[in-house]
């Protein structure tokens, strides 16, 4: 018996040993984020329970930790992620020192001249989710004030604010609208108070829609959203079926867009849509590609066209938008995903941003 | 930009500040320094939000970081006035293990929805054209209110104050006169704490309903600025606590307005700019650096000496 045991045991040490280990490193947001720490995680936990992976989560509490961090799950994984553009140079320090370890960073553009054979990277049009959900709360906006509330304006934050603008501009033009948009950065991504009293500032300034890109702070902006609307249904806790209830009677409201993940059920009738970064669709298919001897080091940049970045399918609020608004987004959604027209991706890009002549057939 | 809208939101952006800043004078007019705040507002904040959670009861949520607040500062209380170790050290300890504990302990929090405390308009008041909005808030902030004054009275107009302020300056002259020094500074730290998780407590279940890991956000570190700047005086720590308020909605109001093209991170800096200016100030006028002049003992472990 305690022979049989033992070679149960040893059986299993050794089975382990050969399974296939995933370890993911979060950043600073840890797992808990509801966004882009958490949609890896997903991706990843989806894909390995379909091959038969192991996984695990390091999670990291400041930004000193990214480097231990990766070299622990370096040395006992055969597959390390790496969260967040905070962890570019650090990913690539520790993937110089395992080439034997797959590594794939999310989020991360190699830095020029760094390329790894085994560091896979993605990022995201986000601009591209970003014009979408611009157009959809151009035409919400009853004031003709819309508000943009960022985190720390880092690369992946602004390429959401000028997709957004770039969306607002285009409603405006094409409906010949004047619309304002007030920015405003948080400049860190965990304070919610701070991301509230930013989006409490714009509603005062007028803005009846916001959109976040604020992390965790934006956790804050959907609840002054919340707030603001309750007060003008005049509820403490009103439903869903209140806020569009008031909508349909007095055709204004107040609305927050969220992000990343689909955030609309945070605050269902208050958070109009979300702009989606499919990160789990990446980190499904790299721990897929792993497991299948596919993976090839390199840098992705998922948009619309690869369903990389999306709009939300707007489960409470769909109601809301006029069918004219939603056709039109189809269509401008498809001409996107055809290379039609080009969403900017910088300032210069946005500065100079021409809509295009798009005639409707409808 | 609204006047009104300015001050309500200078008061609720400066109430957590005040609250800690509060607490922190108690601890230090014992002469006990504790840079543990950060910590302390972690932990008030999930105590008091993983309680409103679970009980719906938002007083009993408040009460329980109170409680939760004085036993955390506990541990630093027995390093530093029982074990004299540096309390540089214990506090920066104190801050990480909130952090640590908080975060992974709040986990199951993130997220979730709970009871907050609702807005109180004062009758009469809060009818009153601008100054009116000091009086349209929830009930913390009252509480903030009658707390500067009583704290005030405490220190400077009654026995007890006194013996804490003995304590703080003169150690050994107090411990002469049969004042339990090791006691006082247990007392002082642990209300200090209380005071300090109230206003992590303020962040979780009166400014927002949520929960979230680090969402005390540094604001421990500016209480600590605070104090100095405030002279360990509870009126102005008050005036401080609001001021800094008032810049950091002030900056958040100026990037809505379009003043966007300053800097963000030059309007971040701003309240930190003000302290600095403000001790500068403070150093050049000789009546005012006496008399801002901190606990003697401060940071200083007390020991009885041995009678040989």
């Amino acid at each position: 018996m305690k022979k049989l045991f033992v070679v149960f045991l040893v059986a299993a040490v050794v089975l382990s040993a050969f399974a296939f280990k995933v370890i993911m490193v979060t950043d600073t947001g840890g797992l808990g984020d509801k966004s882009f720490n958490d949609g890896t995680w997903h991706g990843i936990v989806k894909a390995a329970k379909e091959v038969g992976a192991d996984y695990e989560v390091i999670q990291s509490y400041e930004q000193a930790d990214y480097i231990p961090n990766l070299s622990k799950a370096a040395k006992e994984a055969d597959m390390v992620f790496a969260v967040g553009f905070m962890m570019t140079d650090a990913l690539f320090k520790v993937a110089a020192q395992y080439p034997n370890t797959k590594f794939v960073g999310i989020d991360i553009v190699p830095p020029e001249g760094k390329e790894l054979p085994n560091v896979l990277t993605f990022t995201f049009k986000e601009q591209e989710a970003a014009f979408l959900v611009g157009y959809v709360a151009a035409a919400m906006t009853k004031t003709g004030i819309v508000g943009f509330v960022g985190g720390i304006p880092i690369p992946p934050v602004e390429r959401f604010r000028y997709g957004f603008e770039a969306g607002v501009k285009m409603f405006a033009k094409l409906h010949g609208k004047d619309i304002k948009i007030l920015r405003g950065y948080t400049q860190e991504f965990s304070d919610p108070k701070k991301g509230k009293d930013l989006a409490m500032s714009q509603f005062a300034e007028g803005a009846d829609v916001i959109f976040h890109a604020s992390g965790a702070c934006g956790n804050g902006v959907i609840e002054a959203a919340k707030e603001k609307f309750a007060a003008l249904v005049g509820k403490a806790n009103p439903t869903l079926e209140d806020f569009i209830n008031y909508y349909y009677e007095h055709g204004k409201g107040f609305f927050a867009i969220g992000v990343d993940a689909d955030q609309d059920y945070m605050a269902p009738g208050a958070v109009l849509t979300s702009a989606m970064k499919r990160v789990d669709m990446a980190a499904y298919y790299a721990v897929k590609w792993a497991y299948e001897g596919t993976f090839k080091g390199g840098h992705m940049v998922l948009g619309l066209a690869q369903e990389g970045v999306g709009m939300s399918p707007m489960r409470y609020t769909k109601g809301l938008v006029p069918t004219r608004v939603l056709a039109e987004l189809l269509l401008i959604e498809k001409l996107i995903k055809e290379g039609k027209f080009v969403i900017p991706d910088s300032q210069e890009a946005l500065d100079s941003f021409k809509v295009p002549p798009i005639k409707f057939p409808f | 930009m609204n006047i009104e809208g300015l001050i309500a939101a200078a008061v609720r952006m400066g109430t957590p500040l005040l609250f800690a800043t509060l607490g922190e004078i108690i601890t230090e007019r014992s002469g006990i320094l504790n840079l543990g705040l950060e910590g302390l507002m972690l932990v008030g904040a999930l105590t008091g939000f993983a309680t409103s959670y679970m009980t719906g009861n938002v007083w009993l949520a408040f009460f329980a970081a109170l409680i939760v607040g004085a036993l955390f500062a506990l541990i630093h209380a027995f390093m530093s006035v029982t074990l004299r170790v540096n309390q540089v050290v214990s506090g920066l300890a104190l801050t990480m293990l909130g952090s640590g504990i908080s975060g992974i302990l709040g986990k199951a929090f993130v997220g979730k929805p709970a009871a907050k405390f609702q807005i109180v308009n004062v009758p009469g008041l809060s009818q009153v054209p601008i100054f009116g909005a000091f009086f349209k808030m929830d009930p913390l902030v009252y509480l903030g209110y009658v707390l500067v004054p009583l704290l005030w009275l405490f220190i400077f107009r009654t026995r007890w104050g006194l013996t804490l302020r003995a304590v703080g300056e003169e150690p050994s002259a107090a411990d002469s006169r049969g004042i339990n020094v090791f006691l006082v500074r247990y007392l002082a730290t642990m209300a200090g704490g209380a005071l300090t998780a109230a206003g992590g407590a303020y962040l979780s279940l009166a400014a927002t309903s949520m929960w979230i890991e680090n969402m005390s956000a540094g604001r421990g570190w500016i209480a600590i600025a605070l104090v100095i700047f405030s002279a360990w005086e509870p009126f102005k720590a008050l005036v401080g606590a609001y001021l800094f308020g008032f810049v950091m909605s002030l900056q958040l109001r100026l990037q809505a307005v379009g003043v966007a093209h300053v800097s963000a991170d030059l309007l971040m800096m701003l309240p930190y700019l003000v302290t600095v200016v403000a001790m500068i100030l403070f150093s050049f006028s000789e009546t005012f650096r006496k008399r801002i002049g901190a606990p003697s003992a401060l940071g200083v472990p007390y020991a009885r000496e041995e009678k040989s």
